[in-house]
């Protein structure tokens, strides 16, 4: 927790921004710590696999899927960061272009300054990636074991490197079951040890994807607290997490940024998404007329996404929720609008949306309706 | 060198972990050698002829053709399956995403197989020698030398068939072509000049030949190397051409399987 206290006051100076349609648009670091990673316009398509039919249809053909379109943000030294999106949003591309296992087709990444595509072998000094790849971990060795392999390929020997595994296996809690062969492992286990191999090269900057995906919820929030604890405040490392769990993103991350077919359509902090993208959003429980007043102000563009709530049975009380714009004098416009229309107020009261649905609507939107910051 | 130290030793206690695997793979090559010798000197009056420029000994010729033909698959085989396995695992891009330079990990990958090859190699030398084959072993540190001559002159069919991997996912024919060819044209179990005349011209492209003949008359003639430096050249040269020709392919494989995201899905 230290740490995310420690991350508040180093991004001071953040913004959010919100990437339009055509334009690629760098989604700036927060000031105040060095930039650790940039990505600039970045770009990258696949082949499509095809079935027989359509390679004997089409056999001159060969179609490609956009992974990374444009894709430009930075993050500074010692942040969290997440990416989020659904399925195929192009997260995992851009964790393997940042390992050096993937040549980006257009644009620029540095790590600490290090180009991935022109200095490899220097980024693989200073990334470590953790996926949640369990099998290639060598299941019929023992923790220590596969720890010692990749601690060797990691230019670790003797003394020095069994040190290390031994610190690896210690601050990831599998001191006790290091000589235990992976194969008996649970999914939380060997999640562990793959940050912990992970961890072997001292890494400066982490990229865990989808780091929780095969943990029940009580490992996981452990497994989250580890990572805030351990890796952000004692380790200072970097950490990109790609996740479609927005809560985990929520409790981790100093900033999230919101991956969509390839785009980023978003980034900033929880609360600058919420702020940018759905607005003020508050809630009204009103008694009386108000439809037509709520009508009026929306189509007056001082409130927007109206969500109809409960009603008490016989009292006649209503609840509703809006986007007001305008902050507080928009929230006192509509207040005073409904007065006027003899409209009763019993409550108006300002509520968070839950960062899911954040997602939900920059992913569902055309970034051209999004607002841009 | 520690690199491929560790990635032998990872290698070594995976497979010393299978027990009984390992056991019954030594078992069975001392159970084989047996109807070997009994089937070699049966045929020995039908050989002795044909093989009198290699030693004049069945038994020893046939050990000597089991030995490198050992060797020769797990060159041809070894490879294209450890990058098949490590693709379907995810251990190819973790080893990749390391520090380590590729021919390390690729070496790094057989090195296991071939040590358990070449121990296996020892051990049937060892039983022939037992059952009375005659074994210059006084050559050994030469004949040592020709069969990594032989195993380094078709490792490029392994890396040829590694990179038909990284492109197709599958090594298709070649390996089982290559072993074939060397099995029946290559003077495995008899010597090159007793086939029909119209086939010598490809058991003269076949480079196992070459290796084979060398290392019998090293090791079953007792004779210096200098002797056999002719075949030893031919097989060098095919060896060279080989690798140009592989490890143009291996590179360009691994170039596009990293462009196309590949190297993670089989």
């Amino acid at each position: 927790m230290a740490r995310r206290g420690a991350g508040r006051r180093a991004l001071g100076g953040r913004r959010v921004t919100i990437a339009a349609q055509a334009a690629p648009v760098v989604h700036g670091a927060p000031a105040g710590m060095p930039v650790a990673l940039r990505v600039e316009r970045l770009s990258k398509r696949f082949p499509v696999r095809r079935g027989w039919r359509e390679m004997l249809r089409h056999p001159r053909e060969r179609p490609f899927a956009t992974a990374l379109d444009g894709v430009s943000f930075e993050v500074r030294g010692g942040e969290f960061f997440a990416l989020l999106g659904p399925n195929g949003a192009g997260k995992s591309t851009l964790f393997r272009i940042l390992s050096t296992l993937v040549p980006a087709d257009e644009g620029r990444a540095t790590v600490e300054g290090h180009d991935v595509g022109r200095d490899a072998a220097r980024v693989r000094r200073v990334v470590s990636s953790v996926t949640t790849e369990e099998r290639s971990l060598s299941w019929r060795l023992s923790a220590r074991e596969n720890l010692a392999l990749f601690a060797a390929l990691h230019d670790l020997r003797g003394a020095a490197k069994w040190r290390r595994v031994d610190e690896v296996l210690e601050c990831t809690e599998l001191a006790d079951t290091g000589n235990k062969m992976v194969g008996q492992f649970s999914s939380g286990m060997k999640q562990r040890l793959l940050l912990a191999r992970a961890l072997l090269s001292r890494p400066r900057v982490l990229l865990l994807d989808e780091p929780t995906r095969s943990l029940d919820p009580i490992s996981a929030r452990r497994f989250r607290a580890f990572l805030r604890e351990e890796i952000g405040g004692r380790q200072g490392c970097t950490v990109l997490i790609a996740t479609h769990n927005a809560e985990e993103a929520l409790e981790l991350c100093d900033r999230v940024a919101v991956l969509d077919r390839g785009r980023l359509r978003a980034s900033g902090t929880p609360e600058e998404l919420s702020r940018r993208i759905a607005g003020a959003r508050f809630r009204l429980v009103t008694r009386g007329a108000s439809g037509p007043v709520l009508v009026e102000l929306a189509r007056r563009g001082v409130i927007r996404d109206l969500v109809p709530g409960e009603t008490e049975e016989g009292s006649g009380w209503h609840a509703v929720t809006v986007a007001i714009s305008g902050g507080a004098a928009g929230a006192a416009a509509v207040a005073g609008a409904l007065a006027a229309a003899g409209v009763e107020l019993a409550a108006l009261e300002a509520v968070r949306l839950p960062l899911a649905d954040l997602i939900e609507r920059v992913v569902r939107d055309d970034a051209a309706e999004v607002p841009h910051a | 060198m520690h690199k491929l130290g560790a990635l032998l030793r990872a290698n070594w206690l995976v497979g010393a972990s299978y027990r009984m695997q390992m056991l019954l793979s030594i078992g069975s090559l001392l159970v084989m050698v047996v109807p070997v010798y009994f089937i070699a000197h049966a045929l020995q009056p039908t050989m002795a002829r044909s093989i009198a420029a290699q030693g004049g000994e069945y038994f020893g010729f046939v050990l000597v053709g089991m030995i490198a033909f050992t060797l020769l698959t797990v060159a041809v085989s070894a490879l294209p399956r450890v990058i098949g396995a490590a693709i379907g695992s995810g251990t190819l891009e973790a080893y990749l995403a390391t520090p380590t330079p590729l021919p390390t990990i690729l070496a790094g990958l057989v090195s296991y197989e071939f040590l358990w090859s070449l121990v296996r190699a020892v051990l049937l030398l060892g039983a022939g020698a037992a059952l009375g084959a005659h074994v210059a072993w006084g050559r050994s540190l030469a004949a040592l030398g020709v069969l990594a001559l032989i195993v380094l002159a078709h490792l490029p069919f392994g890396v040829l068939g590694a990179a038909l991997v990284l492109w197709f996912r599958t090594a298709g024919p070649l390996p089982r072509a290559v072993l074939t060819a060397s099995g029946l044209l290559g003077g495995v179990y008899y010597p090159t000049h007793v086939i029909p005349s119209w086939l010598h011209a490809v058991a003269g492209a076949i480079p196992l030949g070459y290796g084979l003949r060398a290392l019998r008359v090293i090791l079953l003639e007792n004779t210096a190397p200098r002797a056999v430096a002719g075949d030893l050249l031919v097989l060098a040269a095919f060896g060279a051409g080989l690798w140009i020709v592989s490890a143009m392919a291996f590179a360009r494989a691994l170039r596009d399987a990293r462009r196309e995201g590949a190297l993670s899905q089989y």
